[in-house]
C-alpha cells in the first residue's frame, strides 16, 4: 500500500523512470519483434510446390553462404523427367530465374536484387501457383505475361530489360503474382542453369512419400526439401540481406537495454538518495530495514510493470515502421512485414521489469541501512560515494575496456565491429563508477577560468560537492557522446576503406553504376562513350567452391592487374591456390563444366575479384550476368545522361555518394538519434530530480543576496560544466575502440586508414545534450525560485 | 504496547558517553550522564548549542548507540540489541515527534497515524486512527495530506502519531522550533495533556524556555553533563517558571 501511495503521490519523481523505461522496452520490444520476424520464409513463389528438390550444395562463398552448383539444362531436363514418373507427382517444373525488368517510361520499374530475379519461365507459375488473370499464357518467343499489378493489359507492348538489353514484348495475358514470365523455351535461353525442381502433388498425395521417393530418384545429385524445410530455398540474396539487418537489430538492441539498465540505475541511486531523510522517518517511527527494503523493491514493481506493459505496447505499433525502414534501406528484404509474437513482446517486459527492479535493488540495500539518525541532519557534502565494490568494479571495467580495444586492434574479422562497440560500452560502464573520483580534478581544471567571479566559485564548489548530482547528470551525456563518436566515427572510418579505391587507381573520368537496376545491361554499357572499362559479374564453381569472377576484355580491365595474358580459353586468377599453367575446370552458372587454363597469375589483392575471364565465354555461360560497375576514361560524366538506368559521376563524387553508404548512415543516424533522444529523457530527469531538492540552497543564496538572474545563471554555469565533463570523457571513452577499428581496417586493407570523425553530426549531438541539460536546469530552477521566494 | 507491570522509570540512562570520530579529531556529545525518567512524567531537556541535548535524545530513543554506559527501555537494555530488534524496540515502545519533516508526504493524515501500527504487522481500526486524531482536534482532517495541512498541524498529527501506538515513552526534538507561538501552545498543550492525562511519558528537548515551562521537570546539559535541574510549579506555561528557566540558560550560555 504504502509503495503504490508514494508512487501515487511522488509521480514526478517517477516519471522520468517510467518515460525512461517505457521509451527503453518500447525500443527493445521493436527491435525484437523486427528481429523475431526475420526468419527464413518458404518463397512465395515455390509455395505450391510442396516437395522441392535442389541442385547439390557447393562450398561457402567468402562471406560464408553455402552455394548451390546448378544443373545444366540437359540434367535437369532429365531429372525433372524421372521426377514426374513418381506416383503422386503432377508436375516437376526445373525453376527457371533470370535478370528481367519492366521499363515504362523510359524508366526501369522497381528495383529486383540481383541475387532474386524475378524473371521466370511461364510454367514456374505453377509452383507458387500464380493462375492468369486476362489473356493467355506466352508462348512465342516475343510475348510475356506479366504480374496485373503493373497495369498493363493483353495485347499492349512492354519495354523487358534482360541482361543483353531492353526488348519489345507483346504481353499475352496478366498473372495475380509477381513477376515477368517468358516461354519456357525462352527462359531456358535466358537461364539454362537449374537450381531447383518444383514438385507439384496431385491431390491426396503425401508429401512425405513423394519426398522420400524423390530422394531415391535423385540419389546424390540433389537434395530433397519438404515442408518447413522448404525455407532453405530462400534466395542467398535474400538472407544476405536478413543478416546485415539482423545485426544491426543485434547492435540496437543491446544499445537498447545498455541504455535502459544504466538510466534506471541511475536514476534509482539517485531516487533513493534523495529520499533518505524520508526513510530515515520511517526508519526511525519502526520500518526495519526489510520493510524499507521492500517498500523501495514495490516501487520499484510498480513503476516496471506500468511502463513494461506501456513500453510493449509503444514498440508494438512501433514496429511495423521499422521494418518498413529496414526494408527501404535494404537491411531486410522486400515485403518483410514484423509480426508481434509472445516470443518477442515476452523477453521485451520481463527485461523492463527486471531492469527496474534491479536498478532499486542496489539502491534499496543501501537505502535499508540508513540510520534513522540521518532524518534529523542535514546532509550537505556527499561523504563516501565511493564505495570500495565501485573501486574495484571501475577499475575493472575500465582495464576490460582497454583489453577490448586492443582485442579490437588484433582482430582482422567480422568481430573488430562487435568488440569495439564492447569496448565502448565497458569503458562507459567503467567510467561512470569512477566519476565520483574523476570529477574533482576535471572540476578544477574546467573552472580554471572561473577561479575569480562569486558564482563561479559557488558553481565550482557545488558542483564539487554534489558528486552524487553531478555524476549522475553527467554519466547519461557521457553514454551519448561516447555512443555517438563510436558509431558515427566507425561508419565513416569503415566506408572510404572499402569505398572506391579502384577509380583512383584505374585515373578513370567517370565511374558508372546502376541506378534503380540491380546492374548494368549489355546495352547500357555499349551505349557509353569515351574508353570503357567493364566486366560481366558472375559465380564459377571450382571443386564445388564458388568464386567470384569477373568477364572481361583485355585491355579494358575494370581493376588494377595485368590480363594481358588473357585470351580465349584462358583465366588470370589471382588466387594463391592456383598458378599458371594449371588447368581449372570451371562449372558456369549454367551448370556446364568447361577446362581453362591459367595464363597467368596475379599478386592477390590487385584484382578486387580472385578470377578474370573472357567476356564472350562468361557471358555464354551466364546469360543474366550484369555489369556492376563500369569505368570511363574520356569522357566526363554530363555526356552519359541518356540511359536512366544509369548513374555516371566522377571518382570524388561516386566516392562520396555511396548509395548503400547513405542508407546506412540514415541508419546510423536514427540508432544516434534515437539514443539521444532517451539520453535527453534520462539528463531532464536527474536534473528535475536534483533541483527540487536544492530549494533550500536557493533560498539561502537569494537571502545571501544573490538575484534571481544570478542563480539561473549559475546553474547554467553547472551544467554547462557537466556537459562538458560529459562531453569530453564520452569522446575519451570513444577513442581505444576507434583506434582499434582502424588498426584492425589497416592490417584488413594492408593500406593506412584515416580516422575519420564526423564533426558536423557530433556537434549536433553535444549541442542536443547541451540545449536539453540547460533547458531543464533552468526550467526546474525557476520553478524552484517561485516557490522558494525568500521569507 | 502497554506492558502489564509499569516500571517507575519509562527509561533509564546510566553513565552514558558518546564520542564522535576518533583521535585528535573526537568530539565528546555525552560525558557520562546518568538520568531517569518516570513514567507519567513531562521532562523537558535544555542546554546551549553543542550541550549534547539531542546526542541525549538520541541515545535515550535507541537512535545512536552510546559509546559506553546503558540506556534502558520499558525494562529493556537496548546494548547488544540487533538493528531488527532495535527497530521493533522501538516501534513498540517509543514515539517520536521531531521538529520537521515528521510525515511521509504521500501518505494522508490518518495513514500517517495508522503507519506504525502497519509497520508492526497489525490491522489499525479505523476507528482508533480517527480518535487519535480527534484526540489532537483533527477529526475532520484524516484524508487530507501533509502538503494541505499547516506546519502545526502536521505537528499535532505527528503527536498523534507518536501516541496511537500507546509507546512507553515519547521523545520530542524540538517540535515547536519551526512554529509560529499560537501553534506552539497547541502542540505543547497536547504533550502535556497526554502525560496527565493518559499517563504518557514525554522527553523533549527544546531550547525555547516557554516551552520548557510545560513540563514537570526542567534537565539543564552543560559541555556534555547533566549541570541542573528546575521542577516546575504544576500549571502549564507558567510565566514565572519560565523566566526561572531562561535566567539559568542564561548563566549557562554565559
Amino acid at each position: 500500500m504504502l509503495a503504490w501511495s508514494t508512487v501515487r503521490e511522488r509521480w514526478t519523481g517517477f516519471v522520468g523512470s517510467f518515460v525512461a523505461l517505457t521509451l527503453g522496452v518500447g525500443v527493445l520490444t521493436t527491435a525484437l519483434v523486427v528481429f523475431v520476424s526475420a526468419q527464413p520464409a518458404v518463397p512465395e513463389r515455390l509455395a505450391g510446390a510442396a516437395v522441392v528438390v535442389q541442385s547439390p550444395a557447393g562450398g561457402e562463398d567468402a562471406e560464408a553462404y553455402v552455394e548451390y552448383v546448378p544443373w545444366s539444362a540437359a540434367r535437369a531436363e532429365e531429372l525433372a523427367a524421372s521426377l514426374r514418373a513418381i506416383d503422386g507427382v503432377a508436375a516437376a517444373v526445373p525453376d527457371r530465374s533470370f535478370y528481367a525488368q519492366l521499363v515504362r517510361d523510359g524508366r526501369p520499374v522497381g528495383d529486383p536484387p540481383a541475387g532474386d530475379p524475378i524473371g521466370h519461365g511461364w510454367s514456374t507459375a505453377a509452383l507458387a501457383p500464380y493462375a492468369l488473370v486476362d489473356g493467355a499464357a506466352p508462348a512465342a518467343a516475343d510475348e510475356v505475361a506479366l504480374d496485373a499489378a503493373y497495369g498493363l493489359a493483353p495485347g499492349a507492348t512492354a519495354a523487358v530489360l534482360t541482361a543483353i538489353g531492353p526488348r519489345e514484348m507483346r504481353v499475352s495475358g496478366t498473372v495475380d503474382g509477381p513477376g515477368i514470365y517468358v516461354s519456357d523455351a525462352s527462359a531456358r535461353a535466358l537461364a539454362p542453369g537449374v537450381r531447383a525442381i518444383g514438385l507439384v502433388l496431385s491431390p491426396g498425395a503425401a508429401p512425405a512419400t513423394v519426398a522420400a521417393a524423390a530422394r531415391t530418384v535423385v540419389g546424390a545429385a540433389g537434395a530433397v526439401v519438404a515442408g518447413d524445410a522448404r525455407t532453405a530455398l530462400e534466395p542467398e540474396a535474400v538472407t544476405r540481406v536478413r543478416w546485415l539487418g539482423t545485426q544491426l537489430l543485434t547492435v540496437m538492441i543491446v544499445l537498447a537495454a545498455f541504455a535502459t539498465v544504466f538510466v534506471m540505475a541511475s536514476t534509482a541511486a539517485l531516487n533513493a538518495y534523495q529520499r533518505r531523510r524520508e526513510l530515515a522517518l520511517l526508519r526511525a517511527i519502526g520500518a526495519t530495514p526489510r520493510q524499507t527494503r521492500r517498500l523501495l523493491l514495490g516501487e520499484a514493481l510498480a513503476v516496471g510493470v506500468v511502463s513494461a506493459a506501456a513500453g510493449a505496447l509503444l514498440g508494438v505499433l512501433a514496429a511495423p515502421l521499422l521494418g518498413d525502414l529496414l526494408v527501404r534501406a535494404e537491411l531486410e528484404p522486400a515485403g518483410f512485414a514484423p509480426r508481434p509474437s509472445l516470443l518477442a513482446v515476452g523477453p521485451a517486459v520481463v527485461t523492463g521489469v527486471l531492469v527496474a527492479v534491479a536498478g532499486a535493488w542496489v539502491a534499496a540495500r543501501r537505502a535499508a541501512r540508513v540510520r534513522p539518525l540521518e532524518a534529523l541532519r542535514e546532509a550537505a557534502v556527499d561523504k563516501h560515494v565511493m564505495t570500495r565494490p565501485r573501486w574495484v568494479f571501475g577499475v575493472l571495467f575500465g582495464l576490460a575496456g582497454l583489453a577490448l580495444a586492443v582485442g579490437t586492434a588484433a582482430d582482422d574479422g567480422d568481430s573488430a565491429m562487435t568488440m569495439a562497440i564492447f569496448s565502448a560500452l565497458t569503458l562507459i560502464v567503467g567510467c561512470t563508477l569512477l566519476a565520483p573520483v574523476l570529477i574533482p580534478p576535471a572540476l578544477r581544471a574546467l573552472t580554471y577560468p572561473l577561479r575569480r567571479s562569486a558564482t563561479g566559485e559557488v558553481v565550482r564548489e557545488s558542483a564539487g560537492a554534489a558528486i552524487r548530482r553531478t555524476a549522475a547528470t553527467a554519466g547519461p551525456i557521457l553514454l551519448t557522446v561516447g555512443f555517438a563518436t563510436l558509431i558515427l566515427g566507425m561508419v565513416k572510418t569503415m566506408s572510404p576503406a572499402f569505398g572506391s579505391e579502384d577509380a583512383r587507381a584505374l585515373g578513370v573520368d567517370a565511374v558508372v553504376t546502376a541506378s534503380g537496376t540491380p546492374g548494368l545491361s549489355d546495352a547500357a554499357v555499349a551505349a557509353l562513350p569515351g574508353d570503357v572499362l567493364s566486366g560481366l559479374s558472375t559465380q564459377v564453381f571450382v571443386a564445388g567452391a564458388p568464386v567470384d569472377a569477373l568477364g572481361v576484355v583485355p585491355g579494358a580491365v575494370p581493376v588494377r592487374g595485368d590480363a594481358g595474358a588473357l585470351t580465349g580459353d584462358t583465366a588470370v586468377v589471382a588466387d594463391p591456390r592456383w598458378r599458371a599453367g594449371d588447368t581449372l575446370l570451371l562449372t558456369f552458372a549454367d551448370g556446364e563444366a568447361v577446362p581453362l587454363r591459367v595464363a597467368a597469375s596475379v599478386e592477390p589483392g590487385t584484382l578486387t575479384t580472385p578470377l578474370l575471364l573472357p567476356r564472350d565465354l562468361v557471358r555464354a555461360h551466364d546469360p543474366s550476368a550484369l555489369t556492376m560497375t563500369a569505368y570511363v576514361r574520356g569522357a566526363p560524366p554530363a555526356a552519359m545522361t541518356g540511359d536512366p538506368g544509369v548513374l555516371a559521376q566522377d571518382p570524388a563524387a561516386y566516392a562520396a555518394n555511396d548509395d548503400e553508404d547513405a542508407l546506412v548512415w540514415l541508419f546510423v543516424l536514427v540508432m544516434v538519434g534515437m539514443s539521444v533522444g532517451y539520453t535527453s529523457i534520462a539528463v531532464a530527469n536527474t536534473l528535475v530530480m536534483a533541483t527540487g531538492d536544492r530549494r533550500r540552497d536557493f533560498r539561502v543564496l537569494r537571502l545571501s543576496g544573490a538575484t534571481n538572474r544570478q542563480i539561473l545563471r549559475m546553474v547554467g554555469t553547472e551544467t554547462a560544466l557537466v556537459v562538458l565533463f560529459g562531453t569530453a570523457f564520452g569522446a575519451l571513452v570513444a577513442l581505444p575502440a576507434l583506434l582499434g577499428i582502424r588498426s584492425s581496417l589497416a592490417e584488413l586493407t594492408g593500406s593506412a586508414v584515416r580516422l575519420v570523425l564526423p564533426w558536423p553530426e557530433l556537434a549536433v549531438v553535444v549541442a542536443a545534450c547541451t540545449g536539453l541539460a540547460l533547458g531543464a536546469a533552468l526550467l526546474a530552477t525557476r520553478r524552484t525560485l517561485h516557490r522558494a521566494q525568500p521569507r | 504496547m502497554t506492558t502489564g507491570t509499569r516500571l517507575a522509570e519509562a527509561v533509564t540512562l546510566r553513565e552514558v558517553r558518546r564520542t564522535y570520530g576518533a583521535g585528535d579529531a573526537a568530539v565528546t556529545a555525552l560525558a557520562g550522564v546518568s538520568v531517569g525518567f518516570r513514567s507519567g512524567s513531562f521532562t523537558a531537556v535544555m542546554g546551549p548549542s553543542g550541550s549534547g541535548k539531542s546526542t541525549l535524545l538520541h541515545c535515550a530513543a535507541g537512535l545512536d548507540r552510546p559509546t559506553a554506559g546503558t540506556v534502558t527501555i520499558g525494562g529493556t537494555d537496548l546494548g547488544g540489541l540487533s538493528e531488527h530488534r532495535l527497530t521493533t524496540l522501538r516501534r513498540d515502545l517509543v514515539g517520536f515527534v521531531f521538529q520537521e519533516f515528521n510525515l511521509v508526504s504521500a501518505l494522508t493524515a490518518a495513514q500517517n497515524v495508522a503507519l506504525p501500527l502497519r509497520l508492526a504487522g497489525r490491522r489499525p481500526a479505523p476507528a482508533d486512527v480517527a480518535a487519535a486524531l480527534a484526540a489532537v482536534g483533527l477529526a475532520e482532517r484524516g484524508g487530507h495530506r501533509p502538503s494541505e495541512l499547516s506546519g502545526g498541524q502536521q505537528q499535532r498529527v505527528a503527536i498523534a502519531r507518536a501516541l496511537v501506538t500507546g509507546p512507553a515513552v515519547v521523545f520530542a526534538d524540538e517540535p515547536t522550533g519551526a512554529l509560529d507561538l499560537r501553534s506552539s501552545r497547541q502542540v505543547l498543550g497536547l504533550l502535556r495533556a497526554a502525560v496527565h492525562e493518559q499517563d504518557q511519558t514525554v522527553v523533549m528537548v527544546t531550547h525555547d524556555p516557554l516551552a520548557a515551562a510545560y513540563a514537570d521537570r526542567v534537565l539543564f546539559l552543560a559541555d556534555g553533563l547533566l549541570v541542573d535541574e528546575l521542577t516546575g510549579p504544576g500549571t502549564p506555561g507558567d510565566a514565572g517558571f519560565a523566566a526561572e528557566v531562561a535566567a539559568r540558560m542564561a548563566r549557562l550560555e554565559a
